[in-house]
């Protein structure tokens, strides 16, 4: 493709809580605060590792991982998720959002590697929101994982005794 | 009998910690080289390597107490530093090395195992007329008991592991219905934690401040105090920053509660470093909590604003040398907040994310103190604790000591984990740590978000993100986004991209 067929093109980033930030394409190496443009360098080097330079100061960024058009990238120790959108893509995931339907069930899973100590429910039980359903230990804490809604748990892959990955299905929840 | 040669029977920060002023008073050190840590940085700071990377057994060395004494007499170190966490409060170590003839640098066997027990401190405390919240007599056997003591003192009340400390196996109750279920939560990890699966009930008081006095005896009866720390700010009961002196106190509390921590220190013929925890309420009534009987992580903070290193007057006790401080000559400068860089998410409730350091920088300016056991190309393991380095800062008052810290934060540079900064960069902006009118619930209570990020950060985050993206795809030719239908990238040449990235 290209270049002068992209001139009018734009990318969306959509960040995890919805907020679109628009670029035109060609990409430019400036951001606009207020009335002023700023340059913002994407820079490596070999004691600093990838930085960006923005406004004399580095800040320190890493890419997670990418899937798709799916990006989990670590800027300044912030971890941001964002997908890349067109005006197109981004047109029929709005058309989709609000297709989707309210009932969905809640997976619960580990947010962090470590052992199941305890399974505090059963298939079948009525949670509360807040209420602790798993216990997990990991570096020797005992966490108590609750249940971010209330509902009805309709499947358990956890176990007792068992060590689990960062990311691993605990449990379904139904609201 | 004086100390030669020190085995430390720790790793970490708080191992460099110590060998730097042993170093300096000119006494010997040795490190243990584990298979975990092989190439930990402590072990460049020791004169003498012990090289325990054969060593198959499942107990960590730093739990071992006959091969620790096996290594020390094999080194011919005659004495032994503990450090802290590990055997640093296990009156059956201290006893074992004393019979071995060497020096253990703390606290006598007994002054360890009546503090390391509750339920013999909240007697011992009760008998000196020391402030304390009600609670059970002793140990209680079951949820039945907990819930009749409850029912005297009143909830909420919170369930405490006999022999424990560091914020593990405590549970807060606020009704009957949840007591079964933190009796057993508590007495578990209390069994897991500290071999001891007893605990005991205590009146739980709502959004205290935790005060902590250091002190400091001598063999010869002689109990001082340098002052308090404040360690409010902590989350599930692990302090994540420190602060010395604290604002919640003036003189007069200061030595009220001060000739307290020397009065619990004295009951137990107390020698060497130690720290004595109380809870103050909304209405500057104090209650004794515990007795740390080690040094402890936060000990920077002391030293900063006294100018007196705690480990060089641990060696000096332990040689058996009477204090040459005396009360008066302690004097509180300044102000010291030390933030607990450790490798966490706090997007994720603060879960550990053990990793490879990649790159590591901390600032160098004359109000920094950094104590780290890490460098560029350190692992922090997850078989120890999640902790990267202490970042501690002074300033002549509260206030400049935290525009120094918001200063500093920005000019640590870590990178291969996720930390703690982003947390400590939300505090140092937040008013109510500003204003001093923190409490240890303020993390739960008054958090609605637990980092800090300007509002043009995740702007250049998005910016960076459409770049790879663009990268990934617009400029190679065998690829292209087509616009009008979206497109599937191929998962193959976006490895290879993030690869050359």
């Amino acid at each position: 493709m290209s270049n002068d067929k992209l001139q009018k093109k734009k990318l969306y980033a959509i960040s995890s809580e919805n907020r679109q930030y628009s670029f035109s394409l060609p990409l430019k190496h400036t951001i606009r605060i207020g009335k002023r443009d700023y340059e913002v360098k994407l820079k490596a080097d070999e004691k600093l590792g990838t930085y960006i330079l923005w406004k004399n100061r580095k800040y320190p960024v890493e890419i997670v991982r990418s899937r798709q058009n799916r990006y989990e990238i670590l800027f300044n120790d912030i971890s941001y998720t964002f997908t890349v959108e067109t005006p197109f893509s981004l047109q029929r995931m709005m058309v989709l959002n609000a297709q989707k339907g309210k009932a969905t069930a809640e997976y619960i899973k580990a947010p962090m590697p470590g052992k199941i100590i305890d399974v505090l429910v059963r298939e079948g039980s009525v949670v509360q929101r807040g209420e602790p359903v798993v216990i997990l230990e990991a570096m020797k804490m005992q966490n108590e994982i609750l249940s971010p809604i209330n509902g009805t748990v309709i499947k358990i892959s956890a176990k007792a005794n068992t060590n689990v990955m960062k990311d691993d299905l605990l449990m379904e929840i139904k609201p | 009998m004086k100390v030669k040669r020190i085995l430390i029977a720790n790793r970490g920060e708080i191992a460099i910690r110590i060998m730097k002023t042993a170093r300096l008073m000119n006494i010997e050190t040795v490190a243990v080289k584990t298979a975990v840590e092989p190439n930990a940085m402590y072990l460049a700071s020791a004169d003498i390597i012990f090289d325990n990377t054969e060593d198959n057994s499942e107990i960590p060395v730093f739990l071992d107490i006959e091969k620790l004494i096996a290594i020390a007499l094999k080194t011919k170190s005659n004495a032994v530093h503990p450090g802290y966490g590990f055997l640093a409060e296990n009156a059956y170590f201290a006893q074992k090395c004393t019979e071995n003839k060497i020096i253990f640098i703390g606290p006598s066997p007994d002054a360890i195992y009546k503090m390391g027990n509750k339920t013999i401190a909240r007697n011992l405390a009760l008998q000196n007329g020391i402030p304390m919240a009600m609670g059970s007599q002793g140990n209680i056997a079951n949820e039945e008991e907990a819930i009749v003591i409850a029912e005297k003192i009143g909830y909420p009340v919170i369930i405490k592991a006999a022999s424990g400390g560091g914020g593990r196996g405590m549970r807060i109750v606020r009704k009957p219905e949840e007591m079964g279920k933190m009796f057993t939560i508590a007495s578990k990890e209390a069994e897991k934690s500290f071999n001891d699966p007893s605990v005991f009930v205590e009146k739980y008081i709502e959004n205290p401040k935790h005060i902590e006095f250091q002190i400091l005896g001598d063999t010869k009866g002689n109990v001082i105090h340098l002052g308090e720390r404040e360690c409010s700010i902590q989350r599930k009961h692990q302090k994540l920053l420190e602060e010395a002196p604290s604002c919640a106190l003036d003189a007069r509390l200061r030595k009220k509660m001060g000739n307290m921590a020397i009065q619990i220190a004295k009951a137990v013929n107390y020698y060497s470093a130690g720290t004595v925890e109380f809870l103050l309420d909304s209405d500057r009534n104090f209650y004794f909590m515990e007795m740390n009987t080690r040094i402890q992580v936060e000990h920077p903070v002391t030293e900063v604003i006294t100018g007196i290193d705690l480990i060089e007057q641990q060696i000096l006790i332990a040689n058996g040398e009477a204090l040459k401080l005396k009360q008066e000559d302690v004097k509180l400068k300044g102000w010291a907040i030390e933030c607990r860089i450790n490798a966490e998410d706090v997007q994720s409730g603060f879960a550990p994310d053990p990793g490879k350091i990649e790159s590591l920088s901390m600032p160098t300016y004359q109000c920094v103190r950094v104590d780290t056991g890490v460098q560029n190309g350190s692992s922090i393991v997850a078989s120890y604790d999640s902790m990267i380095a202490k970042l501690i800062v002074k300033g002549r008052d509260r206030k400049e000591a935290i525009k120094n810290t918001k200063m500093a934060l920005d000019k640590v540079w870590i990178k291969g984990t996720k930390t703690t900064l982003p947390f400590f960069r939300m505090l140092v902006r937040h008013p109510k740590f500003q204003d001093g009118s923190f409490t240890t619930a303020f993390i739960e209570k008054d958090l609605e978000k637990y980092y800090f990020n300007a509002e043009y950060e995740e702007m250049l985050a998005a910016w960076l993100t459409v770049k790879l993206f663009v990268e990934e795809n617009l400029n190679d030719d065998s690829i292209s986004i087509d616009f009008k239908h979206g497109k599937e990238i191929n998962p193959w040449l976006l490895n290879k991209r993030i690869s050359q990235f």
